[in-house]
């Protein structure tokens, strides 16, 4: 028996007993993946691997805290000899790296696919993180305003899809000011990432979405600490 | 209400403590201290604030206004006083997906057990609860009963220093509650601070050093329990088990009648001092076939809630 006595291991052997959902969490991505690196155009796959690795982050936390709101476990964390930051930072990290366990099999396709393009991939495993764990914060404060996951999910939605068309995912951006408004966006930084990697045409280098992808993953972490008194009080 | 002057150091103190929710409910202006080894008990019907009060008091929930503090310290979020707390919410909720076991080291870990001694006592604890042999169940598969059980051992297992339990018999067997109880007194005994939220006027009466009254989040009545019981010497409870409703005023309106109220189809009647339960008989005007059962017992801590408030406490489930 898997036996966690500390909050990140919880989640982790939580995790590792529900196997089913362990399954289906590791299947689908590459279900949706496998045709979008074989056979669509990079600037396609790039699009529909960028939302679904913005999906998998946001909703995974956010549902997962509301349905505890509803049990009453909340309470429960609320009264651990742990800091609401220090709460927060350590479950929402683990949840993003088990979505970046999720997405791995994804990622090694793109790898396989285009060894060529290894240029890119600190930059894709480090912007996917950065994306993950700000979708799981997102996600997290989604669920303060939530009294059920399908309500999560509108509510991650309603700020998500004019991120995402801000970051150029969906159609390029030519004006300067977009353009400027994007690089401020974590999602773009996925996309040029997933663009190279894809042999596709980026408008940035490797190592300058690298040091993007870099200042949203210290950002995402500082800021759900910030937070944590925000989402883990919330009534 | 006042705050109580004992001269022992509190280990939990709570002053003018309020706590609000949308729609006007809470707890309001609630002062109170515990002092190592006393047991106290808040009292009041469903929805009197006893849980929220609880709550606050065991750092789940902030208070809108007013002071508490914790060892002396006023900061609920300190590692260092969570770990001096035993809590148990008045919601079972685990981790259904994990065993009891499971749940339970994950607690005690959290609360600072080395694994040595977590294992140590986490065997005692669920031998104790008659657990053990469902340590390896799923907690979703566990009977509410079991569920609470793992509760009590999730707030007793890293020995805490106060331990505030919501309705701790609640869905217990009757030999589990008693189990609970002589624990509670030996815990009492050795210097733990124990707070009880109940409606268990028996378990009340039998091991809380001291009550509170809660009626519509404010603490009305607050004593030792033998003085509070005091004020009922002399007087009987008359329990009435109607087959149809009886108008309750012109009960009321009997000089041999301190407080009536209704609980289902039973209805509950605080004699005053020398009254004779006949007397109660009167109103019925000869429709006494209306009473399918009569009861005359010494009253209790109900009683008093009753007379103090017109509201019966509900009957405690098991």
């Amino acid at each position: 028996m898997m036996l966690a006595g500390s909050i990140w291991q919880r989640e982790l052997v939580e995790f590792a007993q529900r196997r089913r959902a362990l399954i289906i969490k590791l299947a689908f991505p590459l279900l949706v993946g496998i045709p979008l690196v074989t056979a669509a155009p990079p600037f396609y796959a790039g699009l529909s691997l960028t939302m679904l690795i913005a999906i998998i982050g946001t909703l995974g936390a956010g549902a997962v805290l509301t349905r505890e709101r509803q049990t009453g476990l909340d309470l429960r964390y609320r009264t651990l000899p742990v800091t609401p930051g220090r709460l927060l930072i350590e479950r929402l990290s683990t949840s993003a790296s088990i979505d970046l366990l999720q997405v791995t099999p994804v990622l090694l396709l793109i790898g396989l696919r285009h060894p060529s393009q290894f240029a890119w991939w600190p930059a894709l495993l480090l912007s996917t993180a950065a994306v993950l764990l700000l979708g799981n914060l997102i996600g997290a404060v989604a669920s303060t305003l939530s009294d059920s996951p399908g309500e999560v999910m509108l509510y991650v939605f309603i700020p998500l899809l004019p991120l995402l068309y801000l970051s150029g995912v969906f159609t390029p951006l030519s004006q300067p000011v977009l353009l400027v408004i994007s690089r401020l966006l974590p999602f773009s930084y996925l996309h040029e990432s997933l663009l190279g990697a894809l042999a596709g045409q980026p408008n940035l280098l490797p190592w300058e979405t690298l040091l993007g992808s870099f200042g949203f993953l210290v950002g995402a972490a500082g800021l759900t600490g910030r937070l944590g008194r925000l989402v883990t009080e919330s009534d | 209400m006042k705050v109580n002057t004992a001269s022992e150091p509190s280990l939990l103190a709570a002053t003018g403590l309020t706590r609000t929710y949308r729609g006007g409910k809470g707890v309001f202006d609630i002062s109170l201290k515990l002092a190592s080894g006393e047991v106290l008990g808040l009292m009041g019907p469903n929805g009197s604030g006893k849980s929220t009060l609880l709550r606050v008091l065991a750092t789940a929930a902030s208070p809108t206004a007013g002071r508490v503090s914790w060892f002396g310290n006023p900061d609920p979020r300190l590692p260092s006083v969570r770990r001096r707390l035993g809590v148990m919410l008045d919601q079972a909720a685990h981790f259904d997906k994990m065993t009891g076991y499971q749940n339970a080291w994950f607690f005690a870990r959290q609360f600072g057990l080395a694994p040595e001694h977590a294992r140590d006592r986490l065997e005692e604890l669920f031998r104790w609860s008659g657990l053990w042999e469902a340590r390896d169940q799923l907690v979703g598969e566990y009977s509410l009963g079991m569920k609470r059980k793992l509760n009590l051992v999730e707030a007793l297992v890293h020995r805490p220093s106060i331990l505030l339990l919501d309705e701790p018999t609640l869905a217990l067997d009757y030999r589990a509650e008693l189990d609970l109880i002589e624990r509670l007194q030996l815990l009492s005994l050795t210097g733990t601070a124990v707070l009880l939220a109940t409606n268990d006027v028996h378990l009340a009466e039998r091991i809380c050093d001291r009550v509170i009254f809660l009626h519509r989040g404010r603490a009305i009545r607050e004593g030792h329990v033998p003085e509070l019981l005091t004020e009922l010497a002399g007087t009987k409870e008359v329990q009435l088990q109607m087959n149809s409703p009886i108008p309750l005023e012109s009960l009321r309106s009997l000089p041999a009648v301190e407080a009536a109220n209704v609980d289902g189809d039973t209805v509950h009647i605080v004699l005053a001092r020398g009254a004779n339960p006949a007397q109660v008989l009167s109103v019925l005007n000869g429709t006494a076939d209306l009473v399918s059962n009569m009861r005359v017992r010494r009253p209790n801590l109900g009683d008093l809630f009753l007379k103090l408030t017109g509201e019966a406490l509900p009957v405690a489930r098991r």
